[in-house]
C-alpha cells in the first residue's frame, strides 16, 4: 500500500522534471528549415515517407488565409488529418495540386492518385520526401536571394518583400474562395507590456490582413470583439498560443523581440 | 537500548535533520565542483571538431577573447546563429563558403578567406593557438579570473567598441535595464543581483529568453546553483566564456569572501 503511495507521489514529481524548463539552449532551425512541417498522419500506413511541407515556397505564392481559411488547413501540424482520398476529391492539397490548376505559367502537379504508373511514383516523392534524398525544383538560397533580408526565421523579410511587390501572393481561387467586400482596416494600436520599462507593442492590423484577412485570427485565436477582451501573456505566446500560433513556427519568430516591442520607452 | 517509538524518536530525527540542513550549506559551499582554473589566454577557448575525425582535418581552434573585442556576443550567437555549446552548430565548409557562420566574415575581404593556404589558421588543433596576441588585451581593465579582463568595464569605458550587428541592423534597442534581486536557495547566502543592462550590452533578449530563462521569475524552474554548475541557466555562459562562476561576489555582492 505504502509502496503504491510512494510511486503515486513520485510519478508526478518525475513527470514534472520531464516538462521542466532545462535552462539550456535549443538548436535554432536553419533559414531553409524554418516553417518546415512534417506531416505524417497516414503516410507510413501507405508505405510512403512523411510529407515535408515548406512554408517558404507556398507563402511566396499564396496568402496564409487562402490555405488556412478557404481550404481549411489547421494551424498546428498533423491536426488536419489530410487523407489521400480527400486530396483526390479536390480538398486540402488537392485543391490546387490537381494537375489542372496553374500558378502563373506553371502547371501545378497532381497530388495523390489511386491509379499510377511507375513513372508517376517520382511525383509522390515530391511531397512525401522526408528522409529521402530528393532534388527539389526550387532551391531555397536561389529562390530567396532577391528578397529583403531579416534577422531570424527564414532570414527573409516577407512583409517588406510583399510591400515592395517582389511577391504577389494569390488570395483567391475560383470555386473555393468567395469574394466579400473588404472590411475597413483598423488603425495600428499599441499594447502595453506587462513589465515596466518594456517597450510597448505596436500592432498593425494592416500588415496582418494582407496575409490573413480577418478570419484567420478572429474569433478563434483572438475573440477580437473588443480590445483587451482576450487576456494573454508572453509566457502563453511562447507556448504557441495567441501571437505564438504563427510567430513561433512560420511568421517572424518571437526571437525578434524588437519587431513587436517597438515603441520607444518614454 | 530499547527501540524508541512515538514522538521522542520523531523529534530526534527532526533535530538531526535540521542540524544536517544547517551544516549542509557550509559543507557544500567548499565542495562546489568548480571547473578547473585556466590560464587567462585559454579561458573561453574551444576546439571545434564535429566532423573532423571523419574528414581527417585538425579541429578548428577558436578564442572568444579575440572575437569579443570586435564583436558582441549577439553578432555570432544571434545573427549568425552559432549555438551556445561547442560542436552543436552544423558548420560545414560549404556553409562557410556560402557566407554562413564563419564565412560571414571570413570571405577574403573582412577577414582571411576560406582557402587552401589559410587552413591552418583555424584547423590547427591547438587550444592556445594565437596566444601571442593575448598581450594586446593586457591594457584592458583587470579582473581576478577568466581572461583576467573585466570585459563589461572595458565596454562601459569604451576601451573596446565591439560591433552589434553585421548585415541586418536590429530594429530598435530594447533599453530594458531592470536589475533583479534573486534570493539564494540557502539562508546564509546573500541574494544574487542580475543587471539586465550589462547583459543586453552584449546580448540579444532572445539569447536567453525564453529558452534559458523563462520571462517570468517564477516560471524558471530548478534555477539552482547545482544546475548552473552543470552548464544550465547562468552557467551557459558563466562557466566557459563570461566571467567564471568562481567570482561569487560579482553576482552575490554581499558575500564576505570573494571565493
Amino acid at each position: 500500500m505504502k509502496k503504491w503511495l510512494a510511486i503515486g507521489l513520485l510519478v508526478p514529481v518525475f513527470a514534472s522534471f520531464a516538462f521542466a524548463q532545462t535552462g539550456t539552449k535549443k538548436r535554432r532551425p536553419l533559414p531553409y528549415e524554418y516553417g518546415g512541417v512534417v506531416i505524417k498522419n497516414f503516410s507510413s500506413g501507405a508505405g510512403l515517407s512523411p510529407v515535408q511541407f515548406d512554408h517558404w515556397l507556398h507563402r511566396a505564392k499564396y496568402t496564409c488565409r487562402l490555405c488556412h481559411v478557404d481550404i481549411g488547413f489547421a494551424m498546428k501540424a498533423n491536426t488536419t488529418g489530410i487523407k489521400a482520398a480527400d486530396n483526390m476529391k479536390g480538398y486540402y492539397c488537392g485543391t490546387c495540386h490537381n494537375g489542372k490548376m496553374a500558378h502563373g505559367d506553371r502547371k501545378i502537379f497532381e497530388a495523390c492518385a489511386t491509379k499510377y504508373t511507375r513513372e508517376d511514383l517520382k511525383r509522390c516523392s515530391r511531397c512525401h520526401s522526408k528522409g529521402e534524398n530528393i532534388k527539389r525544383d526550387y532551391d531555397f538560397a536561389t529562390f530567396t536571394e532577391r528578397f529583403p533580408k531579416e534577422r531570424f526565421g527564414n532570414g527573409v523579410d516577407w512583409e517588406k518583400a510583399e510591400e515592395r511587390g517582389l511577391l504577389k501572393p494569390v488570395d483567391f481561387i475560383e470555386g473555393v474562395s468567395i469574394k466579400r467586400p473588404a472590411l475597413a482596416v483598423q488603425k495600428d494600436f499599441t499594447l502595453t507590456a506587462k513589465v515596466e520599462t518594456m517597450p510597448e507593442i505596436i500592432f498593425s492590423h494592416k500588415k496582418h490582413t494582407v496575409w490573413n484577412g480577418c478570419e484567420l485570427c478572429h474569433p478563434e485565436i483572438f475573440a477580437g470583439i473588443k480590445k483587451g477582451m482576450t487576456k494573454y501573456s508572453m509566457v502563453e505566446i511562447f507556448e504557441g498560443k495567441y501571437c505564438g500560433a504563427c510567430h513561433i513556427t512560420v511568421a517572424f519568430p518571437t526571437t525578434d523581440c524588437q519587431r513587436c516591442h517597438s515603441k520607444p520607452v518614454r | 537500548m530499547p527501540q524508541q517509538t512515538g514522538p521522542i524518536a520523531l523529534r530526534r530525527i527532526a533535530g538531526a535533520a535540521i542540524t544536517l540542513l544547517l551544516l549542509c550549506p557550509a559543507v557544500a559551499r567548499g565542495n562546489f565542483p568548480l571547473p578547473p582554473e585556466l590560464p587567462p589566454e585559454l579561458y573561453g577557448n574551444l576546439l571545434i571538431s564535429r566532423t573532423m575525425r571523419k574528414s581527417h582535418v585538425m579541429p578548428a581552434a577558436f578564442s572568444h577573447w579575440r572575437y569579443r573585442q570586435k564583436y558582441t556576443c549577439r553578432v555570432c550567437h544571434s545573427e549568425l546563429g552559432f549555438a551556445f555549446r561547442a560542436n552543436a552548430t552544423e558548420i560545414t565548409e560549404a556553409e562557410n563558403k556560402a557566407g554562413k557562420y564563419c564565412g560571414a566574415c571570413h570571405d577574403g575581404r573582412t577577414a582571411f578567406g576560406i582557402e587552401e593556404a589559410q587552413c591552418e589558421k583555424c584547423h590547427n588543433g591547438e587550444l592556445g593557438y594565437g596566444k601571442e596576441k593575448f598581450s594586446e588585451i593586457l591594457g584592458l581593465p583587470v579582473s581576478n579570473a577568466g581572461n583576467r579582463v573585466d570585459w563589461t568595464k572595458a565596454l562601459e569605458e569604451k576601451r573596446i567598441a565591439p560591433a552589434t550587428f553585421l548585415a541586418v541592423k536590429p530594429s530598435t534597442d530594447i533599453s530594458y535595464d531592470k536589475t533583479l534581486t534573486l534570493n539564494a536557495e540557502w539562508v546564509f547566502v546573500p541574494p544574487a543581483i542580475f543587471p539586465h543592462k550589462k547583459h543586453t550590452a552584449w546580448l540579444e533578449c532572445s539569447n536567453c529568453h525564453p529558452e534559458i530563462f523563462n520571462i517570468r521569475k517564477k516560471g524558471t524552474k530548478h534555477f539552482e546553483m547545482a544546475r548552473i554548475l552543470k552548464g544550465e541557466f547562468c552557467g551557459v555562459c558563466h562557466l566557459t566564456v563570461a566571467f567564471p562562476i568562481s567570482e561569487c561576489k560579482r553576482c552575490h555582492p554581499a558575500m564576505k569572501r570573494s571565493q
